[in-house]
């Protein structure tokens, strides 16, 4: 009998049985890289878009996994526990390029401002930001959605997008992001702010606004 | 009436004396709120008022952006208040910078879904066998 069926509610039952029977590690490894490989090279993926690194996760992140799993316990779902390893791996993975390239972009969109303002300083009427419909809870639910949102991600140049991403996505503190990154506070804030600039315009074209779009 | 002295203003009024067809920021049409798009005399003068004492538009923007990642001042935060009185642009902008932060902490858990890309078998058998050993 297989302990282990697949997909979430599986990973349940499977840490219900596990507490009761102790042992099934032996195979389990192997059982990840199918049922969770894919979930955790496309979150990688996003996160550091070349597929060779993304792959290299992966393996760090099972290979990491196999050796603590005695202390996994069951306590969360296999694939959040994994996806928490991939997260400390990234973290990895941007601290040691930090360290060896220079992370500040600050040539992105620096002459942006221009079309949207009058010389004055206030926004071109026409330009201003429109109301955004729908609300952020219905729009949840739509895949259409998620993928301008990955769309747009995507046009985002890569130093910029990850620092937007560890700031909106992880959650991290802009003085930690600085210290994995090795750059300054300054920098980071023209950087995010700049992303922010351009993934809204972004979003606005494309969905928003975007008069094909079936809201 | 007169700049004073040397001092930098963020916005220069006498650059911004009404023009018949422009005026700073007025209501699009779809918002109803104060101060509307055909101002009065009265109404013009406050919005002249608000705009030599509050940043300019790209200013409002960077300290939105900056308001997303620490604490603003105060002083800063009635600034921006004010402000919005009469630039409801901005303060669009404001909530479409919370907008996006709520959809981007949301994003991670759709990617499984969104994203078609797949480990290719190869880098599977590879992986297998990495954690054989």
């Amino acid at each position: 009998m297989s302990l282990q069926p697949g997909g979430i509610q599986g990973a349940m039952t499977k840490t219900a049985v596990e507490r009761g029977t102790g042992k099934v590690a032996a195979t389990d490894p192997e059982r990840w890289v199918d049922e969770h490989g894919d979930l955790l090279y496309r979150y990688a993926l996003l996160r550091v878009r070349k597929p060779e690194i993304a792959q290299d996760l992966v393996q760090e992140t099972l290979l990491a996994a196999m050796r603590s799993y005695e202390k996994f316990a069951g306590q969360s779902l296999v694939r959040s526990w994994l996806c928490g390893i991939l997260k400390h791996k990234l973290g990895d993975y941007f601290r040691k390029l930090g360290r060896e390239t220079s992370f500040t972009d600050l040539e992105f969109l620096a002459d942006e401002c221009s079309e949207k303002f009058v010389p004055e300083g206030y926004w071109v009427h026409m330009n201003g930001p429109k109301e955004w419909k729908p609300e952020v809870d219905e729009v949840m639910h739509r895949d259409e959605f998620w993928k301008v949102m990955r769309e747009c991600l995507g046009r985002l140049p890569d130093r910029v997008a990850t620092v937007f991403m560890m700031r909106e996505m992880d959650e991290i503190e802009s003085k930690e992001i600085c210290a994995t990154l090795s750059i300054s506070e300054n920098n980071l804030w023209v950087m995010l702010h700049r992303a922010r600039m351009a993934l809204r315009k972004c979003l606005a074209t494309n969905w928003f606004e975007n008069p094909e779009v079936q809201h | 009436m007169q700049p004073t002295g040397s001092k930098t203003r963020r916005c220069n009024i006498n650059k911004l004396k009404p023009l018949p067809d422009w005026t700073p920021n007025p209501r699009p049409p779809d918002d109803d709120s104060l101060f509307q798009e055909h101002r009065s005399w009265l109404q013009l003068q406050i919005v002249l008022l608000i705009c030599r004492f509050t940043p300019t538009c790209p200013e409002v923007i960077r300290i939105l952006s900056l308001g997303m990642d620490k604490d603003l001042p105060l002083i800063t935060r009635i600034k921006l208040r004010i402000h919005y009185l009469m630039c409801s642009f901005c303060e669009r902008y404001a909530k479409q910078l919370k907008y996006m932060r709520t959809v981007a902490r949301e994003f991670p858990k759709k990617i499984g879904e969104i994203s078609d890309a797949k480990l290719p078998t190869e880098a599977k058998e590879r992986l297998k066998e990495a954690l054989l050993k």
